[in-house]
């Protein structure tokens, strides 16, 4: 074991970082903004490798026009989503939103298999981003330097949107005291189909960024969100920095829990949130109360 | 009313017509066979396969006339990668349905809960030629129950026999953490520290199924600096892998073993040259012309390649044809005894069911990855066919295994 091997493994949890970390932010800023656990997240992720296949494989589209493409399908599917249905269980009970939103899960799934069927896809990397970055001994596949970076803009994105924006400013304010923004004579509806337009946006993002990562098929969610939902818990629900927190260190645990602790590496990210639930139920940059972004 | 007579007389024309194209198979009801087998889930696209190639292989039989003059009838369903819809599939075939025999499962899960709750328990005979789990064949074997593909062990074995033969000295290992990636990865190291006590494994991973993301295990593989790395990954988990294993190096750094069936091979087009690959038997793997046969029409038919699930389907559905003939009936216990030793000539060569197990002495084949301009995927090249009694257990492993299971 080397230095160079260390910290081969150290970036290796980066990049896992990173997937997470893109796939996490949208699910945890929806559920700050509309308050509502969506189920039906992953299976957007999913639609957004998908769509990439059929852009950059099947029509032949360039990579870099291919995830942008992806993302915005994706985010006007999230659009029709809340407007015909999400917005009629907002403030009701958990159950009845669960329910919905994992009706959501089967109804995609199945329309996946009908526009798809069951093969494996597979998006090949771009040419530009298909080798590696080398320092000596240490090698670094580009392709996740151009993931970290991505989600390093998400993250900045999503702090400029609801800091420097005048809608983002507003959304905080309705987060913190829906009453007061509509006595204001805002648009409360039309700010929370922003949110989470943005927020399924971003997903498509991270599907379609994880597309040439592996294989894409049928199912490939499922797999993910248990790992996003720890990530979004860990972090505290609603907050991004504390969801790119939990990430890093999520994705760390695992990169070194396989190398020196294989047999329990794959229980490691459960075990960092029941722990992270017994101390600080509200998540390690959450707050207590719910409310603020 | 003019109308209404023209259709009497031209329906009376129709079955007249029928029963003189007919003469001797319209008269017996139709060999039921019941398909169980997960065509969605996670092994959607191998059970698509098999029964593709079983529908293919009825319709020929039903054309050349049929078994014992009656006609075959599938009936198919989706055991949709569960068990318990396995279980209810299956009962449902034997009960409502009334099938004679049973062919199935894909996944081994579904294909040992199948022969332990339903053709155990109604006395149906059911022959996999996909599952391969040998507990279906050793610890839980019920007399009922027929495998026509090579064991997870058989694979294992056939991989380190043909590994031992190359100067790689440490191995990684990295398999599915589930029942098949375990045993067949123990049967892997067993057999190559037995053939080669040089030999020592520097590692060993197990990914969960529904891995994403094999980056840290590639990367902490490659800090062990093995000779060669033996795999057992297949299509999402093997495509993911290789693409990231590319950048890295990977292929250059060390020597790999892989499990290389075409339908994993389809879903990896990254898949490098000079792997040494195995698998149960590929339309390329035999060059008889029953092979040639048979892949001319699937891929006529079907618009694919028959991948190893339907070469073993094909020849499933063959076996239970020529065990009703050599039994002269389709009475169970006639056929049993019938399959029990019975030498059938199929696509991939002759083999045996062993009586003992009733596991057929189905060979593995390995050879090195090679591209080739006809296929949209790589194929073997320099294939070692590892015939199945090679790799099998023997007879008096298989007794001391259940004596241990009884045991216990």
């Amino acid at each position: 074991m080397t230095v160079a091997d260390v910290i081969g493994q150290f970036l290796s949890g980066l990049a896992r970082a990173g997937v997470l970390f893109l796939i996490a932010a949208g699910l945890s800023f929806i559920f700050g903004v509309v308050k509502i656990v969506n189920f039906a997240h992953g299976a957007l992720y999913m639609v957004g490798a998908f769509f990439t296949y059929s852009f950059a494989v099947t029509l032949g589209v360039p990579f870099w026009a291919s995830v942008p493409l992806a993302a915005v399908c994706v985010a006007v599917i999230g659009l029709a989503m809340e407007v015909l249905l999400f917005r009629r269980v907002y403030g009701r009970p958990v159950a009845d939103q669960l329910l919905l939103t994992f009706a959501m899960v089967l109804i995609i799934h199945d329309l996946v298999r009908l526009a798809y069927g069951s093969n494996l896809k597979s998006v090949p990397r771009p040419p530009l981003l298909a080798g590696a970055v080398f320092l000596g001994d240490i090698v670094f596949p580009s392709y996740y330097i151009f993931i970290i970076l991505t989600g390093l803009a998400v993250l900045l994105g999503f702090w400029a949107f609801l800091h420097k924006t005048r809608l983002g400013k507003t959304i905080r304010a309705a987060v913190g005291n829906r009453e007061m923004v509509a006595c204001l004579g805002k648009p409360l509806p039309w700010l929370f189909t922003a949110a989470f337009v943005a927020g399924v946006f971003v997903d498509g993002l991270a599907g379609a960024i994880g597309a040439p990562l592996g294989g894409i098929r049928l199912g490939m969610d499922f797999d993910i969100i248990i790992l996003a939902f720890a990530t979004v818990i860990v972090g505290g629900f609603g907050s991004l920095p504390g969801t790119a927190l939990a990430a890093f260190i999520i994705g760390e645990a695992y990169a070194f829990g396989i190398w020196f602790m294989p047999a329990i590496a794959l229980s490691l990210p459960f075990i960092i949130m029941a722990a992270v639930l017994i101390v600080r139920p509200w998540g390690l940059l959450g707050r207590s109360g719910g409310g603020e972004l | 009313m003019i109308r209404s007579g023209w259709c009497t007389a031209l329906s009376i024309a129709a079955l007249l017509s029928m029963s003189t194209a007919m003469p001797v198979m319209a008269q017996q009801p139709p060999i039921k066979i019941g398909v169980a087998g997960d065509l969605s889930g996670a092994a959607a696209s191998i059970g698509q396969a098999w029964a593709d190639a079983l529908k293919l292989g009825a319709d020929e039989i039903n054309a050349s006339g049929g078994i014992l003059g009656r006609k075959v009838a599938l009936s198919i369903r989706d055991t949709e990668f569960k068990v318990d819809v396995g279980v209810r599939e299956a009962k449902d075939l034997v009960l409502r349905e009334k099938v004679n025999f049973l062919l199935g499962g894909i996944s081994s899960g579904v294909s040992l809960a199948t022969s332990t709750s339903v053709s155990k328990e109604y006395k149906i005979i059911q022959i996999s030629a996909v599952g391969n789990t040998h507990r279906q064949t050793v610890e839980l074997f019920q007399r009922y129950f027929f495998q026509v593909v090579p064991n997870t062990f058989m694979e294992g074995r056939a991989a380190a026999m043909v590994a031992a033969k190359q100067p790689w000295k440490t191995y990684y290992t990295i398999g599915y953490d589930y029942e098949f990636g375990r045993m067949q990865a123990g049967a892997f190291v067993d057999t190559i520290k037995k053939l080669r006590p040089d030999v020592k494994i520097v590692g060993q991973h197990w990914p969960p199924v529904g891995e994403t993301d094999y980056t840290p295990y590639i990367t902490s593989m490659l800090a062990a600096k093995p000779d060669a790395v033996y795999s057992n990954l297949f299509e999402a988990g093997l495509g993911g892998f290789v693409k990231q294993a590319l950048p890295y190096g990977f292929f250059q750094k060390t020597k790999f073993v892989s499990f290389a069936d075409v339908s994993s091979m389809m879903a990896v087009p990254e898949m490098p040259e000079g792997v040494l690959g195995y698998t149960r038997g590929e339309f390329y793997c035999e060059n008889t012309p029953e092979m040639k046969k048979f892949t001319e029409s699937f891929h006529q038919r079907y618009k694919y390649y028959p991948v190893s699930y339907a070469v073993m389907g094909y020849d499933s559905l063959y076996v239970l044809k020529r065990a009703i003939e050599k039994a002269g009936t389709i009475e169970t216990e006639a056929v049993v005894k019938a399959l029990e030793g019975l030498t059938y000539e199929g696509l991939r060569g002759k083999f045996t069911i062993r009586p003992l197990d009733h596991q057929a002495d189905v060979p593995e084949y390995v050879g090195w990855t090679v591209k080739d301009p006809k296929y949209p995927f790589v194929i073997l090249k320099d294939i070692v066919r590892v015939p199945g009694a090679q790799i099998m257990f023997t007879e008096d492993e298989v007794r001391q295994m259940r004596a241990a299971f009884t045991k216990k």
